[in-house]
């Protein structure tokens, strides 16, 4: 999906069912009935949506539309904060994340998670990978250091950092240490990857650098994307969803979306009347 | 409406800035004078008396040689026991108050009382001191004035750990929960390496504290003319002895009260500078 096409004149295109694409791929994530709560306020309303194996969902919206929210029910961050709370089903792998008895540190092991501001540990670069990765397994120490360059190279910064993996983690620029973040989340081999606006922070060079990176990773991850620009959703993903105001306005295909919207408040949203 | 220097409004309000800066430079200067009068004395009735004699002899009686030893090792032994209960006692209630028990009652509860426990004066907690050990006891024990000093180590470690972990962005937690990473491992690889600087800080500005404290060991530690390793009986310490030779007639004592304080405000300014140098480290970071 490289070509961006904003039309506010709905080209024709052979009606092709979202049911009948969906059947042929596998749900991974599926979402119905969610409503979350700060406190008394309801963040979210009502929202049924799937994540696809393999595929890239973007989810887009106005400011404060609940975007985030829904990313952070995906693998219960929300759970540090007392008073946030979900309610309704959320299965991955047909078993449903809000149950209480579901351990949350396996469940965020299985969804990885990137988030908005660089997030590097006060450790060097190696150790950054390495943290996670020692926490489900006892790998020897050539199998970590295999571990720990894999991981550097999937997020498409080993060159960079090769030569100095006892470096702090901090000492590295914005990009760097995003893609620094993103590589170790893949390093403990997650199922599902949460993408929480990881480029808002960073400049156009490293921008393209993590786009890429998003697409080379859907072939082993599933991938939700929370972004703020609209190129980007139609750029890196196969489905996108609209949110606002705590509703989930339309979920389709990102082509569908961006081309022929159905409903009227994401054409406008798509269009820039609003948001 | 053109901004120049003619009109009164800027005009005004420049002079109105330079008589603050004015007044702001005059109040730290007026502090800093005391303090450099202080030390200077310090440097002038101290240094004199120092002599190898004061670091390997013992407190001598009036008019005969002697020197600092058994109050300095006192010293040294009573803040490393009081320090090694009151730390981790303080770090483990910090931790829990910023990361365990954030939102809770209890956490405030705490946070006021231990806020009460800061500004206690020391002579009080000499005397709580005395009455829940050396009376029980019936007598005067280098124990009981680690005690007392520990009591005045545990707030100032509780409070900088909780201000240093609160310091530490939620982003850096969730960052690290999101991995998996269960919550004590998060506080110990994550939170305290983020804080360690501060952390230690604390714990310095700590020792700075109790090693001038005169007052708890009075009732407790009280002193003792000889070396002594006993933790039982009474030890001798550099504040009480200060607080003893400066008292006295004897001009001989006088000297090496001066020279103990010269001492004691020296290892206080030397943590007081590695404290500085440790949190601007983390500054830099």
């Amino acid at each position: 999906m490289t070509s961006l096409a904003i039309h506010t004149d709905m080209k024709q295109q052979p009606p092709t069912p979202a049911a009948e694409t969906s059947d042929k791929l596998a749900k991974k994530v599926s979402v119905s009935n969610l409503n979350f709560f700060y406190g008394d306020f309801r963040g979210l309303a009502d929202i049924n949506v799937d994540l696809y194996k393999n595929k890239v969902t973007a989810f887009i919206g106005p400011s404060g539309c609940g975007k985030s929210t829904l990313l952070r029910v995906l693998n219960r961050i929300y759970d540090l904060y007392p008073n946030q709370r979900a309610e309704g089903e959320v299965l991955l792998d047909g078993e449903n994340i809000l149950a209480s008895h579901y351990d949350l540190n396996l469940l965020r092991a299985k969804v990885g998670m990137v988030f908005q501001k660089p997030t590097p540990f006060p450790m060097t670069i190696y150790e950054n990978i390495a943290f996670g990765v020692r926490l489900y397994e006892k790998p020897s120490k050539s199998e970590l250091d295999d571990r720990v360059e894999d991981a550097l190279q999937r997020g498409a910064i080993w060159d960079e950092v090769k030569d100095k993996l006892d470096a702090s983690g901090l000492s590295l620029s914005g990009g760097q240490q995003q893609r620094l973040c993103i590589a170790r989340t893949v390093a403990i081999r997650p199922e599902v990857i949460l993408l929480d606006e990881p480029c808002s922070a960073l400049d156009p060079i490293s921008t393209a650098k993590i786009e890429e990176l998003i697409d080379v990773l859907k072939k082993d991850y599933t991938i939700a994307i929370v972004t703020h620009n609209m190129q980007q959703a139609a750029r890196t993903s196969d489905f996108t969803a609209f949110m606002y105001l705590g509703e989930l306005v339309e979920f389709d295909e990102t082509g569908k979306i961006f081309t022929n919207p159905k409903e009227q408040r994401t054409q406008d949203y798509i269009t820039g009347r609003f948001g | 409406m053109a901004l120049n220097d003619s009109n009164s409004l800027y005009a005004r309000r420049r002079w109105r800035n330079r008589l603050a800066t004015a007044l702001s430079v005059g109040a730290a200067g007026f502090g800093l004078t005391w303090l450099v009068l202080i030390l200077l004395v310090l440097v002038i009735k101290g240094v004199g008396g120092l002599s190898l004699a004061v670091f390997t002899e013992m407190t001598p009686p009036p008019g005969g040689s002697g020197g600092l030893l058994n109050p300095i090792i006192g010293s040294l032994i009573l803040t490393v026991i009081a320090v090694a209960i009151g730390t981790p006692l303080g770090i483990l209630a910090g931790t829990y108050m910023s990361e365990y028990g954030r939102y809770s009652k209890l956490t405030m509860v705490v946070r006021f009382i231990n806020d009460i426990l800061l500004s206690a004066p020391s002579i009080v907690v000499g005397l709580f001191v005395y009455e829940i050990m050396v009376a029980q006891m019936g007598h005067f024990s280098a124990w009981a004035g680690a005690v007392a000093l520990a009591i005045i180590v545990i707030p100032v470690v509780v409070r900088t750990t909780e201000d240093m972990l609160l310091l530490i962005p939620n982003t850096l937690r969730e960052a690290s929960s999101a991995l998996g990473v269960p919550q004590w491992l998060v506080i110990r690889y994550v939170a305290y390496r983020a804080a360690r600087a501060g952390m230690i800080t604390g714990i310095l500005l700590a020792i700075a504290r109790i090693t001038g404290e005169t007052a708890p060991l009075l009732f407790t530690a009280l002193n003792n003319q000889f070396f002594s390793w006993n933790l039982n009986a009474p030890m001798s310490s550099l504040p009480v002895v200060i607080f003893q030779f400066a008292l006295s007639p004897y001009s001989d004592w006088q000297q090496l009260a001066w020279t103990g304080a010269f001492i004691i405000t020296v290892a206080v300014l030397g943590l007081s500078i590695l404290a500085r140098v440790l949190s601007s480290k983390k500054v830099a970071q």
